[in-house]
């Protein structure tokens, strides 16, 4: 889900960088614990190669996305980890372009901010395996919300895009099912280890 | 008689005449050399863009198309470009939101081949080394927590 220079409009990728600046002034300006960069360090580390591992399936194969993990350990965070990401990726393997670095950090950190809410919000209901349920959910959503955000843009084109709408739904959605899986079991699994890693999470 | 004459020559001639404007149809051949340039195009992990978009920029107008067309379900398309144009030939390769730039010297200094991708080795290093600045970034946090 990295769109490439010369496929959106300048008045898109222009806004684009407008709101990702925008979003990562007011995180990094919010008062940051010094104590959870180093987590906001593995976690963008993560992001940043899991576009480059491929898992075959079928006759195509798929990249693991994580902005839902980075949504529910890292919090508002998790915006400027995806961004840095996205920008590494840019620069060094070509993923995505440079003029479009601002609208893929929208289309990717804005579902990682909706992860972090819905997890947050979901682990006070108090019902049994909730880290699991919402940790899944947040994957899950985080990946579906990048296609719907990654869709739009392709219709700004005008240039009968929307063609290949259906092809990104279908292709991403393995990747949604396996986010959901991987992080619903990851959330409950690091919430009985190492429960301050996850945001959201309140001992009872 | 001088009717029939004419009539003779009507029937035999006008034939004549027109199977000579017939013969004159003739075959004009010409020939001109050029070079093909195929662009290959797949993704880093070697699944070729089938149908992607394709615009060819000749050097003298960047900004509009030459060419348009799209890659084969091979990945593959093939142009001539005009010779008369010499100099930095660029392709625009689409595809689902993807794609990327080629640019084609063309003329005195055209090379037989080239691309923009990297070796398994340099990606992987790339990688590596990508991670292990977040790691030492993480490291170097951790120490000053601890102290």
């Amino acid at each position: 889900m990295h769109i490439s220079d010369g496929v959106l409009s300048p008045q898109v990728w222009v806004s684009g960088y407008v709101v990702t600046a925008a979003l990562t002034a007011y995180v990094l300006t919010r008062k940051t614990d010094i104590a959870e960069l180093p987590k906001v360090s593995i976690v963008t580390a993560a992001l940043f190669v899991a576009s480059l591992i491929r898992i075959p399936l079928g006759p195509t194969s798929v990249h693991l996305i994580l902005n839902g993990l980075a949504g529910i350990t890292l919090g508002l965070s998790a915006f400027p980890a995806v961004l840095v990401a996205l920008i590494l990726q840019a620069l060094l393997f070509q993923h995505g372009g440079i003029s479009t670095i601002g609208i893929n950090a929208v289309i990717l950190g804005l579902p990682a901010l909706a992860a972090y809410g819905l997890f947050a919000a979901g682990t006070r209901i108090g019902i049994r395996g909730r880290y699991a349920i919402f940790g899944g959910l947040a994957g899950g959503t985080a990946i579906a919300l990048g296609v719907l955000f990654f869709s739009l843009c392709l219709l700004t084109t005008g240039e009968h895009l929307e063609d290949v709408i259906p092809f990104v739904v279908v292709a991403h959605l393995p990747v949604i099912a396996i986010e959901t899986i991987v992080l619903g079991a990851l959330a409950q699994f690091v919430a009985r280890v190492s429960p301050q890693a996850l945001r959201g999470f309140r001992p009872r | 008689m001088r009717w029939i004459l004419f009539a003779v020559l009507l029937v035999f001639v006008l034939p004549l005449g027109l199977s000579a404007t017939a013969f004159a149809h003739g075959v004009e051949l010409e020939y001109r050399t050029g070079v093909i340039i195929e662009i290959f195009a797949a993704y880093d992990t070697g699944e070729p863009m089938s149908g992607a978009e394709i615009r060819v920029f000749a050097p003298d107008d960047p900004s509009t198309p030459w060419l348009t067309g799209a890659c084969d379900e091979n990945g593959r398309f093939s142009f001539m470009p005009d010779l008369s144009l010499p100099g930095m030939w660029s392709v625009q390769v689409r595809h689902m939101g993807h794609g990327g730039w080629i640019h084609i010297p063309v003329g005195d200094n055209m090379v037989r081949a080239g691309g923009t991708g990297y070796t398994p080795l340099q990606l992987g290093l790339m990688a590596g080394l990508g991670v292990w600045g977040f790691i030492g970034t993480a490291l170097f946090f951790w120490k000053r927590r601890g102290a």
